[in-house]
């Protein structure tokens, strides 16, 4: 699906006809229809918090392939990966803005890394298994912790596509591509803590 | 609402030994030192830096809402310095000042003790019981920060129970955090950079964090209207700003570009296009249809750049950090 469609342009086609909003896709669609809605202050929370996840991913994603120095097959998943975290973003922060909120954009945020992050593919896939790995906790936080259930599907199937970055950073790096039959899930304050070891 | 007056001191020195020579028909305190004789309104956050940007002025140091209804009532103030965007604003529209200026941003943080009694390690620790917090009001800037990212974080509610006190600035919230008063306080970054040595410093996530940015304005009733607009013009300068990035500050953010002209609409890999537009001083990047052009910022408002080996047919972008500023027109690749 277009990720730059607007969050109007989507209410707008869901108004038109229960199909159109079908197209939209099941990703961005269960959350943008809730996006209307007042939601409640904890709900609010954890989008903003998923809101910077998704900017850090991006943000990781764009310096990881702006380094060259993956080789051709894991750059291209870079790339998909990024892509991924383009439309996720498109997705939470629709959840803000639909509730009168406006969601952060890259330039409100300044990531950093250790030093030595994007020097080797060796270093870059290392990060990526551990963002990942804290992206999905995250994720699968917020399916614990949000109360508006109507936006859980949404939440849930982004949380299966990180869980996909995951499963191939770690097998590209030598590792179980699968492993745990229950990933664990973050709280908000774990999830945000993390997050916070790559801001400045 | 405290005073630091740099001048004053300066000129009551410089009057002792004018007294001291007997000397008639000496020049004021003021000339001799050489000082501007601006009086300063400024947010108490603003302590450390303006001194540092020219000592030579009188600066009264208070809660900028505070200071905003002095200067409504008629305080003899050249130039306010806000810690929010919002009095200068409220000033402007009541004709009490000139057009507000954004001059620097800053960062909400938690401070602690040093001895950290309470063993704080994140903000989410401060929704414990029996943790005591200090804050600002929300009737002034850093007090109203805080609750904008409480309410943001959902933890509003649970951390409020545990205030035990509320002051009038953010220094006075240093003041107690210092003095081991209360296990943890509300402040800006620039509280901690400037003195890390009393306090230690738990971040609010970059998620949560409010927008706080500052705005100045030279008052409508100063008599030294040119010294108070060169007063705003210094603070902008690259020199003023890198001692307030010093402090902890942010650097203020730039505006998004606009691209209105550009001085050939199509040519071959390697012309010469000239853009024209606005805001271009820290231009990141400029592309033709999304592929990256070799590119000088001649000024503000003018670009002159290559069209690239691999360019296509499409709009030209113009990014700065703030945003990306796209041509109306297409550029045709011959």
């Amino acid at each position: 699906m277009d990720a730059l469609i607007t969050r109007a342009q989507l209410i707008s086609r869901g108004a038109k006809g229960g199909a159109a909003l079908a197209v939209a896709g099941m990703a961005i669609g269960p959350l943008v229809e809730n996006a209307a809605a007042a939601l409640p202050t904890m709900d609010l929370a954890y989008a903003r918090l998923l809101v910077g996840a998704e900017l850090l991913a991006s943000d990781f994603y764009t310096q990881a392939i702006n380094a060259a120095n993956t080789g051709r097959v894991v750059t291209k998943y870079l790339k998909r990966a990024y892509a991924n975290e383009q439309e996720h973003y498109q997705s939470v922060a629709g959840i803000l803005s639909g509730a009168g909120v406006t969601p952060a954009v890259s330039t409100d945020i300044t990531f950093s890394y250790p030093a030595g992050s994007f020097d080797t593919q060796k270093s870059i896939l290392a990060l990526a298994n551990t963002l990942e790995t804290t992206i999905l906790g995250t994720y699968l936080g917020a399916v614990g912790g949000i109360q508006t259930t109507t936006l859980l599907q949404g939440i849930a199937q982004i949380a299966s596509c990180e869980a996909q970055h995951l499963s191939y950073f770690t097998s590209v790096s030598g590792g179980k591509a699968f492993d745990l039959s229950f990933p664990p899930a973050l709280t908000i304050d774990q999830a945000s803590d993390a997050m916070s070891a790559y801001t400045s | 609402m405290r005073i630091r007056t740099f001048g004053g001191l300066m000129a009551i020195a410089v009057l002792c030994a004018l007294l001291g020579a007997a000397s008639a028909g000496a020049k004021s305190s003021k000339e001799a030192a050489g000082v501007s004789g601006l009086t300063i309104f400024a947010g108490s956050s603003m302590t450390t830096v303006l001194p540092a940007i020219d000592p030579n002025n009188t600066y009264s140091f208070g809660s900028t809402t505070s200071l905003g209804t002095q200067i409504t009532n008629g305080a003899p103030a050249d130039v306010l310095m806000g810690a929010n965007t919002t009095e200068t604003a409220l000033l402007y529209s009541q004709g009490k000042c000139e057009k507000p200026v954004n001059y620097t941003r800053n960062t909400l943080a938690v401070l602690v003790p040093k001895s950290n009694p309470a063993g704080i390690k994140s903000i989410y620790d401060l929704t414990k019981p029996g943790i005591t917090i200090d804050e600002a009001a929300s009737s002034v800037p850093v007090g109203s920060y805080t609750v904008q990212v409480l309410n943001q974080m959902g933890i509003n509610t649970a951390i409020q129970a545990n205030v035990v006190s509320q002051e009038t600035d953010d220094a006075s919230v240093v003041s107690k955090v210092a003095t081991g008063q209360v296990d943890a306080g509300f402040a800006y970054l620039s509280d901690y950079v400037i003195d890390p040595n009393q306090v230690s410093l738990i971040t609010v996530p970059a998620w949560a964090q409010p927008k706080i940015q500052y705005a100045m304005c030279v008052v409508t009733a100063s008599p030294n209207q040119t010294q108070a607009q060169a007063w705003v013009n210094q603070v902008l300068d690259s020199t003023s700003q890198a001692l307030f990035v010093k402090d902890g500050f942010l650097p203020i953010t730039a505006p998004v570009p606009t691209l209105t002209k550009l001085s050939i609409t199509s040519g071959k890999a390697g012309a010469k296009v000239t853009l024209t537009g606005t805001n271009f001083t820290g231009t990141t990047s400029v592309t033709f249809k999304g592929v990256a052009a070799k590119f000088t910022v001649v000024s503000g408002t003018k670009i002159t750049v290559t069209v690239p080996a691999k360019a296509k047919t499409g709009t030209i972008t113009v990014t700065n950090p703030s945003g990306t500023a796209t041509s109306s027109k297409s550029f045709t690749v011959k």
